[in-house]
């Protein structure tokens, strides 16, 4: 299963929902599976800050459904955030980690999920969340988006995908400040509310 | 901390324009998260480490509300890596108010390297920072740190020390 075919799966079922994304060669596999999302995701590169961001949205816009875009190693790099949403049982958080069993943006060396023993969505759902799921297949991954994006508890879905990235493709020019400030334009605007507003005159 | 410590605080918060408190627990703090609990203004989210609580104050600020990340003074160096990536990579702030664990006066000598590394951690960082002793300080120091931080979308730190907890 590619993690390309997997976003533009994902993407087809997204409309007004915000997405956090996690690092590396998914940042621009998701620009361009997901045009239509690209205001509305925040490309960040932060290992183990993805879904504890996703969350901090989350509780902020209780009324907006928020999709966290995680890895395995960025999952495993801060597993405690899955025991905070075991507890905190948000109703429209919809987490996706895209589990490729390696480092792949530095050249492909192993994750703890690489050696058969390690399985994200058994830790989940020992940490109280009881919607997660792991998917080897296309059919599987799109009908569980469409479960997740639902659900008003906690989901977590684990993507088993190879570890290719999608050839010729475009890259993404902006870095992480213009990237905020294009996120939060978009949430200001869909939201109607002010998050950096006017410096005052005095 | 004095009651009326924990009230100096909790104005503070409530005048700065917060709604989302994330906390991981510590001794020099006890009295003041429980009274966050209680207090219907504020949701509370207790978190595994401190560094996870910053990422979640981050996706807090994200979203338009406003959060605090409160914490022992030990809980800075747990937060460094998604504090230097967030406020770095993208000015995406984190207000933190801490207990000063480890100052002159400090009785355990575990918590002696609190003290000795928050202050260099902090401008490491370049996180302005005020020590607050005194509680007609705190509630001021709180609205200002806001202040700063929704300006240069950068981190700020208030650390309460000397009798205000102890």
């Amino acid at each position: 299963m590619k993690r390309y075919d997997c976003m533009t799966a994902l993407a087809g079922h997204l409309r007004d929902e915000l997405v956090i994304l996690s690092l590396g060669a998914s940042v621009d596999e998701w620009y361009n599976a997901a045009p239509h999302m690209r205001e509305g995701s925040l490309f960040q590169q932060q290992l183990g800050c993805v879904t504890p961001q996703a969350f901090g949205l989350a509780a902020g816009l209780p009324h907006r459904r928020i999709v966290s875009l995680d890895t395995d190693g960025g999952m495993m790099f801060n597993l405690g955030i899955l025991a905070t949403l075991g507890n905190e049982q948000p109703k429209n958080l919809f987490v996706v980690v895209w589990d490729n069993e390696c480092y792949q943006s530095i050249g492909g060396p192993p994750t703890h999920t690489a050696f058969g023993r390690v399985d994200i969505a058994a830790i989940a759902r020992g940490a109280g969340i009881d919607k997660a799921y792991t998917v080897t297949t296309l059919e599987a991954f799109d009908a569980h988006c469409e479960a997740g994006l639902a659900a008003e508890e906690p989901y977590v879905l684990v993507a088993k995908v190879s570890g290719t990235v999608q050839p010729d493709i475009r890259r993404k020019h902006s870095d992480g400040r213009e990237d905020k400030y294009i996120f939060v334009r978009h949430v200001e605007k869909t939201e109607d509310i002010v998050i950096m507003g006017p410096s005052e005159h005095n | 901390m004095k009651q009326s410590a924990v009230d100096a605080v909790i104005r503070g918060l409530k005048r700065a324009g917060v709604s989302i408190v994330c906390y991981l627990p510590d001794s020099l703090f006890k009295e003041l998260y429980p009274a966050l609990d209680a207090d219907p203004e504020i949701r509370t989210i207790r978190v595994t480490n401190e560094g996870e609580g910053a990422a979640i104050c981050g996706g807090v600020f994200l979203s338009g509300k406003r959060a605090a990340l409160v914490m022992e003074n030990s809980g800075l160096r747990a937060s460094v890596e998604p504090l230097a990536r967030m406020g770095l990579g993208a000015g995406i702030p984190v207000v933190m108010l801490m207990s000063y664990r480890g100052e002159l006066g400090e009785n355990n000598w575990w918590a002696i390297p609190h003290g000795i590394t928050m202050e260099p951690v902090l401008d490491a960082l370049r996180i302005p920072y005020r020590v607050v002793r005194e509680e007609d300080a705190i509630e001021q120091s709180i609205v200002e740190a806001y202040d700063w931080s929704y300006n240069a979308y950068y981190h700020s730190a208030i650390a309460l020390g000397g009798s205000v907890v102890r």
